[in-house]
């Protein structure tokens, strides 16, 4: 395998709330184009380290670089930071006051990246991809669950970001609808999009992932291909998590 | 017609047949009650100063008369004050049989009784006393002018002229009056008084008018300077000029030891005398119609004049306030939440706090008099003042509801926000707040209602707002059905009207999500 370049790099994360220590000190490099799943139990952190990577929880300790800029540095302007590192969320959130054209469209607009034409333009190429380009002037409300994450992965892409966060982006939807998104989410993989996703769904980190992490008591237990990680785990509560899900 | 609309309207036939049943039984009631009142009345009837003694005295709050017949409370028998803040809500009363006197000047109860035929005065008078103009005590120089200017005016027999237009025999009454001087004016000199004691001073047309509004007029013209006449409640008067409100009061007020501890007076002008108001057992009274109760009240001199002025200023204060409420509200709000969400702004979240406190800790209407009399001292302009009174106590309140709107939307929206790149203020501008808004919007309308009628305070410091004009046409016409009845009824409306607006906002609002 070639020698990738180096997109985001976390030294020695540390974050509790209160008197309450989540991560434990994580240490990891995402290269670009890889694609990293996180698994591990419920309350483990896995959600609490995604968070940190755009800053939505502020670390204690510890720095995160992204393309070479250390984030956690206060003069750091992060909004620019984020602009190019999206992020998906279990509960879609997407701004229920707007129609689906006007959800997609609002950052790059605000933030300048595009003018409203060209916004218009990407909004409708997005939504033509995920075949929902009849919803642009709908509602949040009148759409399923899949349909709702679906557009808030586009409404992500808009911004043409260099890496997608997801977090636990199936565990919202009903059964029914895991595989369109999940499809999507493929489709992103092989384009070549640097991910990292905290998921449940094994199958998925197994079939698109280049790397698994699993994490356990706020520190990262064993990381490795999918392939040798599910096949052949090492540690013990690993062993343990993987009979009980798998 | 459809079901819905046919339930709703035998619903709102059934409500009204309800309330007119209700009025009827409570007429049949209340005459019954008014009856035996009578009766009792006659027991109780007052036709000396010696009668005073247990019984219920109505006067005008911080009058001479009140401070003569304050004498007789608490004694043994149980005498009782009864304070108002008008003579004429004192007659009133005494009109509907709550009180079984009225100690009050002698010329404003000529005038009270010339229009009550039910009415009288005793032979025998209260008090003696002399009326003078009462300056701030270290405005000696004012008053030396205005004593001078006095003297003159007494010496060229101008003032006999001003008080026979008035209160002279029926050949000089009305005859003659006196008429503002052409001389070159320099500076303004501001007259505090209340303009509900006639003949001294008192409401014809919408200008004030009365002996003292002349008396002032002329020593004005000796002096040079302008006139303006500034009105409000009596016991209101000696503070405004002590807070430099008003240069002098002219109310046909009399000198007191009390009085003269907080302020000064000029030579005394006239004298008068206090006298005892009481209900004439043998006069009836004449229960005039519908219809002339409608024109003595509204029509006669375009008195409808005060309820239109009163509106338009209760609308004009009431909708800048809100403008000032909704903008400081918002961004006191959004100060809180701010502090709440990430502990920044720790100093201004305090001046908040403290803000909101203050502001909910205590009455509107003490607000509104320390902003007038205390903080806005060199503010002429009564409606601006309040303005910025409700405006501030809204702010308050509106903050409050735009805070728990601002919570009431989800965090993952604030974080889907700012996971986009967006910054703090964009994320509350362009997702948070319009949310918020319309989640609050039924409490927002809710406090607009609550201002609306809250401005009805603005009387307390002499605004001529919507109840308050409609006081003025009931202190002309001593009649309080009508004129609060109407008074109510356009407040009604407003607010109806108010209603069926931020129903029509809130159900687009809607619209657009489902």
């Amino acid at each position: 395998m070639e020698k990738k370049e180096v997109l985001i790099e976390v030294k020695d994360l540390y974050k509790s709330f209160g008197k309450h220590s989540v991560l434990k000190g994580i240490s990891t490099t995402i290269s670009k184009g890889e694609v990293v799943a996180i698994i591990g139990p419920s309350g483990c952190g896995k959600s609490t380290f995604l968070r940190s990577l755009n800053l939505l929880e502020e670390p204690t300790k510890g720095t995160v670089l992204f393309e070479g800029t250390d984030i956690t540095d206060e003069s750091v302007d992060i909004n620019q930071m984020r602009e190019k590192m999206g992020m998906v969320f279990q509960q879609f959130n997407l701004f229920p006051n707007m129609t689906i054209r006007e959800n997609i469209m609002l950052a790059p607009v605000k933030r300048k990246i595009m003018t409203k034409e060209e916004a218009v333009k990407k909004a409708d190429e997005l939504l033509e991809r995920i075949g929902l380009l009849e919803k642009a002037d709908a509602y949040p409300a009148q759409l399923s669950g899949g349909q709702k994450q679906r557009i808030a992965i586009i409404r992500a892409l808009a911004m043409n970001p260099d890496v997608m966060l997801f977090d636990e982006p199936t565990s919202a939807l009903d059964p029914e609808m895991v595989g369109e998104v999940l499809e999507v989410m493929k489709e992103l993989a092989a384009e070549g999009m640097t991910m990292v996703v905290v998921t449940h769904e094994m199958g998925f980190a197994r079939e698109v992932a280049n790397r698994v992490i699993f994490l356990n008591d706020g520190m990262i237990q064993e990381e490795n291909s999918p392939e040798e990680l599910f096949e052949n785990p090492q540690n013990q509560r690993l062993q343990e998590f993987l009979s009980k899900v798998l | 017609m459809k079901k819905g609309n046919k339930k709703r309207v035998i619903l709102y036939v059934a409500v009204i047949a309800a309330l007119l049943i209700g009025i009827g039984v409570y007429q049949y009631y209340s005459h019954q009650a008014a009856k035996k009142a009578a009766e009792k009345a006659e027991q109780n009837a007052v036709t000396c100063v010696e009668d005073l003694v247990g019984k219920k005295i109505g006067v005008q709050i911080g009058t001479t008369g009140d401070i003569y017949a304050s004498d007789y409370e608490g004694d043994e028998a149980g005498t009782k004050i009864e304070r108002y803040n008008k003579g004429t809500d004192a007659v009133q009363a005494l009109k509907l049989g709550k009180i079984n006197c009225v100690i009050i000047d002698e010329q404003p109860a000529k005038a009270y009784v010339e229009k009550n035929s039910e009415l009288k005065i005793l032979k025998e008078e209260f008090a003696n006393e002399e009326y003078a103009i009462c300056i701030d005590k270290s405005n000696t120089a004012l008053k030396e002018k205005i004593n001078k200017a006095l003297a003159e005016l007494k010496e060229d027999g101008t003032f006999e002229q001003i008080v026979n237009y008035y209160i002279g025999n029926e050949e000089q009454q009305g005859k003659n009056p006196y008429k503002k001087k052409d001389v070159k004016r320099t500076g303004t000199l501001t007259m505090a008084t209340n303009a509900e004691f006639p003949p001294y001073e008192y409401f014809d047309k919408g200008t004030i008018v009365g002996i003292d509004a002349d008396i002032m007029q002329a020593i004005c013209d000796k002096m040079g300077m302008e006139l303006k006449i500034e009105n409000m409640d009596f016991d209101a008067i000696i503070t405004a000029v002590k807070s430099g409100k008003a240069d002098v009061g002219a109310a046909g007020m009399t000198v007191t030891e009390d009085r003269l501890k907080n302020i000064d007076f000029s030579d005394s002008y006239t004298t008068a005398k206090q006298v005892i108001i009481v209900k004439d057992a043998k006069a009836d009274a004449k229960a005039s119609s519908f219809k002339d109760s409608f024109y003595d009240n509204f029509i006669k001199e375009n008195r409808f004049e005060y309820l239109v002025k009163g509106f338009g200023n209760t609308l004009l204060i009431t909708v800048f306030a809100i403008l000032i409420g909704v903008v400081l509200g918002l961004l006191i709000a959004l100060v809180r939440t701010s502090h709440d969400q990430n502990g920044s702004v720790p100093v201004l979240n305090a001046i908040c706090h403290i803000y909101l406190t203050v502001i909910r800790g205590t009455p509107v209407v003490v607000q509104l008099l320390i902003i007038y009399y205390v903080i806005l001292t060199s503010v002429q302009n009564k409606i601006i003042v309040a303005i910025i009174a409700f405006g501030l106590n809204s702010a308050a309140y509106v903050a409050e509801v735009i805070r728990s709107g601002i919570m009431s939307v989800d965090h993952g929206q604030f974080e889907a926000g700012r996971s986009l790149g967006l910054n703090y203020q964009q994320t509350m501008t362009s997702i948070i707040i319009p949310q918020a808004f319309k989640n609050i919007l039924p409490a927002l309308g809710n406090e607009f209602i609550v201002l609306v009628k809250e401005t009805s305070i603005s009387g307390y410091i002499g605004l001529v707002d919507l109840t308050k004009g409609g006081d003025i046409i009931r202190s002309i016409t001593y009649e309080a059905y009508m004129p609060l009845y109407a008074v109510a009824l356009i407040y009604l409306v407003t607010v109806l009207i108010l209603t069926a607006g931020i129903r029509y906002i809130e159900k687009r609002l809607r619209n657009n999500e489902r």
